[in-house]
């Protein structure tokens, strides 16, 4: 029923553009439209006319329309109509907001008016507003014939080509979305290998998208996600996602900043399992950072957790520290401590913890390597007798070989422990029968473990960058943990490759392979990644 | 004659023509220069970029396309019918490189990349993976048009690690300009997800 409800909700909202698409303000047709996505300029070559949606047009051999700039430029043999009236000269700059219009007649100069095109006056060159960009077509991201311009918000071209692209299809129509709240780029669609995001309506304030994703695991999905955005202070989206073989999803997000030291947040994602609803808060209090959080399921599980953090505090050599405190509580609808026979009775723990880390900076070291570490203690308390232990540390190095080879190398280790006094047996009982892996061999070392863990890693990382714009990356990754096993934790051995091109001025690639070595029972895992770049 | 015209009669210009009528030649910003005798519009489409050469009278003549030509904010001045052109107009055909340096704070999770974020994809965050110099300082190169202008945010390959700022707000977008050079350096402040 839910799954039903939040794809209605999501069918409405983009069922109803309306409420949240823009009226474009004007429109460009030519018989070439090209669209430059770095600078944000549009062309229209060929024969280019321009029409606002307050009737004005505007006829020219080629115009120009700088985006970032809301100006218009109608270049050679250029006219401007607006109701009866019409002006005409060598070249028009105008507005795509604001009244002014420049008229430049090459043999007697510049005369100034308006869109209602009422008395003309001499005026003074302003070269800013005649700039008609030097720019080469091979180089565009999106040819079309027709673009439909909503300033500060998008551009719709009809068709659209993207002559750029290897083998990109062209579409009966794109939506290029460049209005730059931060909460643009917020999703409350589940993650994915990859998301190639198509605009369907937008507006300066709002943007509704299909995505065409690939997620790991069901692979091919489609996902519709509604974004309402008010600058980078706030916003709300909802998403439904739909695998073409799987359980859809669907999710909702919210953000809102409260003045310049607190922000409040809600999110809510649904599948077949159940729906986690959260909301929280953050909080600047001086240097000091504080956090607040809720969750809760379906399921009947819910946390609160209330922190406060110093900032960064000298220690020495460059060193910090820096000590969180937190408090809250777990809960569990029929009792938390479920192998208690009386686990009825605990259906709320509360919890209170300090977390102390140490970083150093990164330290030149001799051979032309540099170094840094991090540390980090902490231990929660429970209103029971228990409490969780953690020590962590990691160390990062790195090399440079060549100006275009760098070589890393990291470890990372942590060490937990959930202790119980008293009653460690019976949260951590021995197993009576040894843990089978999925291949059917038994794991004996399993009966050590009483609720302490190691997690370990050692990492090598090999980066060529042989151009500004291109990589490659080689790694290498062993984990030796405790407990591990075939089919439990993290595989012992992990290789990969990912290379980053950039074949055209708007178009990059970057692809990765990677494997999961002697793991699971079978030899080795293979994982794609892919990503165009513009 | 005058001695920046004599100094420039010998070279080549790139300019955008906005219209040419007569023995008038307008270019981008504004500026008109006088065709000389012989020459004719025929060859100058409005909008599109091409090359003319200076006499030592300041009239000109369309050429073909030359890889030698100057820009044309070094027509001189005298040249011009009327205003010339503006003095910063640039060749925006020509690419430059930029570069995004980003430090990270010490409790980023050592494993993890980090990746730019920018307006040109519609803000996908992992859009471009960013390469690693040390521990905690990472460096992007673009290569834009001239006069580019990118608004970027910097995230660890999802919305939910974005960078927030020291309040732990979503910051403003960084502005990178791309310019033969520019380099914009970037402190992240926190994580979303990281105290």
């Amino acid at each position: 029923m839910r799954r039903l409800a939040a794809g209605v909700a999501a069918g409405v909202l983009a069922a109803v553009p309306a409420a949240a698409s823009a009226r474009p303000a004007a429109s460009l047709d030519g018989g070439t439209v090209v669209f430059f996505s770095d600078t944000l300029l549009v062309v229209a070559r060929d024969g280019a006319t321009l029409r606002f949606a307050d009737g004005t047009t505007g006829h020219a051999d080629a115009a120009c329309v700088d985006l970032k700039n809301d100006r218009v430029v109608l270049a050679g043999h250029a006219r401007l109509a607006h109701a009866e009236k019409s002006a005409a000269a060598d070249a028009i700059a105008l507005e795509l907001e604001g009244p002014r219009v420049d008229l430049l007649d090459a043999s007697s100069g510049v005369t100034r008016t308006t869109r209602a095109l009422g008395p003309t006056v001499p005026a003074e060159l302003d070269a800013a507003r005649f700039a008609f960009p030097d720019v080469a077509d091979r180089n565009a991201f999106i040819r079309a014939k027709h673009a439909a311009i909503t300033p500060h918000a998008d551009v719709r071209f009809r068709p659209a080509a993207f002559p750029t692209s290897v083998g990109g299809l062209p579409v009966p129509s794109y939506l290029y979305t460049f209005a730059t709240g931060a909460g643009f780029a917020a999703t409350s669609l589940p993650g994915s290998d990859f998301d190639q995001p198509y605009g369907l309506w937008g507006s300066p304030t709002s943007l509704t998208a299909l995505h065409a994703r690939w997620e790991d695991g069901p692979g091919p999905a489609i996902g519709l996600q509604e974004s309402f955005v008010s600058g980078d202070d706030a916003y709300a989206t909802a998403a439904f996602d739909q695998p073409l073989r799987g359980y859809s999803t669907h999710g909702f997000d919210a953000y809102r900043r409260l003045g310049r030291r607190y922000t409040v947040s809600a999110d809510v994602t649904g599948t077949i399992y159940g729906t986690l609803e959260h909301v929280g808060t953050t909080a600047a209090i001086g240097a000091f950072g504080g956090r607040a959080d809720y969750s809760r399921t379906t399921a009947g599980a819910s946390t609160f957790d209330a922190s406060l953090h110093t900032p960064d505090e000298p220690l020495f050599a460059g060193a910090t520290w820096r000590l969180k405190a937190d408090a809250g509580f777990d809960a569990q609808r029929g009792g938390l401590l479920f192998p208690l026979p009386d686990a009825k009775r605990y259906p709320l723990v509360w919890r209170h913890g300090l977390d102390l880390s140490v970083a150093t900076p990164v330290v030149r070291m001799p051979l032309k390597t540099t170094l840094a570490m991090t540390f980090d203690a902490a231990r929660t308390w429970y209103a029971f007798p228990h409490r969780y232990d953690v020590l962590s540390a990691s160390a990062i190095a790195s090399r440079q070989l060549t100006r275009k080879l760098r070589l890393f190398g990291g470890y990372q280790e942590s060490w937990s422990a959930q202790v119980y006094p008293g009653l460690q047996q019976l949260f951590y009982p021995v197993p009576t029968v040894p843990i089978l892996t999925p291949d059917g061999t038994p794991y004996y070392g399993y009966a050590a473990y009483s609720g302490a863990s190691v997690l370990r890693a050692v990492d090598l990382d090999a980066q060529y960058t042989p151009t500004s714009t291109s990589a490659v990356h080689l790694t290498v990754v062993h984990t030796d943990d405790f407990p591990q096993y075939r089919g439990f934790g993290r595989p012992q051995w992990q290789a990969g490759a990912d290379v980053r091109v950039h074949p055209f001025p708007n178009f990059g690639i970057d692809v990765g392979r990677f494997y999961d070595f002697a793991w699971g029972g079978t030899r080795w895992v293979p994982r794609w990644s892919f990503a165009i770049t513009p | 004659m005058t001695p920046a015209l004599a100094a420039a009669a010998a070279a080549v210009f790139r300019i955008v023509p906005l219209a040419c009528e007569g023995d008038r030649l307008a270019v981008s910003g504004g500026g008109v220069l006088r065709l000389a005798a012989g020459a004719s519009c025929a060859a100058v489409v409005p909008g599109r970029a091409l090359t003319i050469a200076l006499d030592a009278d300041g009239r000109v003549t369309p050429r073909p396309p030359d890889p030698q030509a100057r820009p044309a904010a070094e027509i001189p001045r005298v040249a011009y019918v009327f205003a010339p052109a503006a003095a910063a107009q640039t060749d925006q055909t020509e690419l430059v490189d930029a570069t995004i340096d980003v430090v990270v704070p010490p409790r980023t999770p050592p494993t993890d990349d980090i990746y730019i974020s920018t307006d040109r994809s519609g803000w996908s965050p992992s859009e471009v993976r960013m390469d690693r110099v040390d521990a905690r300082h990472y460096r992007l190169g673009l290569r834009l048009h001239r006069g580019a202008r990118v608004l970027f945010r910097v995230t660890r390959g999802s919305y939910g690690t974005i960078e927030r700022d020291a309040a732990m707000a979503l910051p403003p977008a960084h502005v990178l300009v791309a310019e033969p050079g520019a380099d914009v350096t970037v402190v992240v402040a926190n994580w979303a997800d990281v105290d």
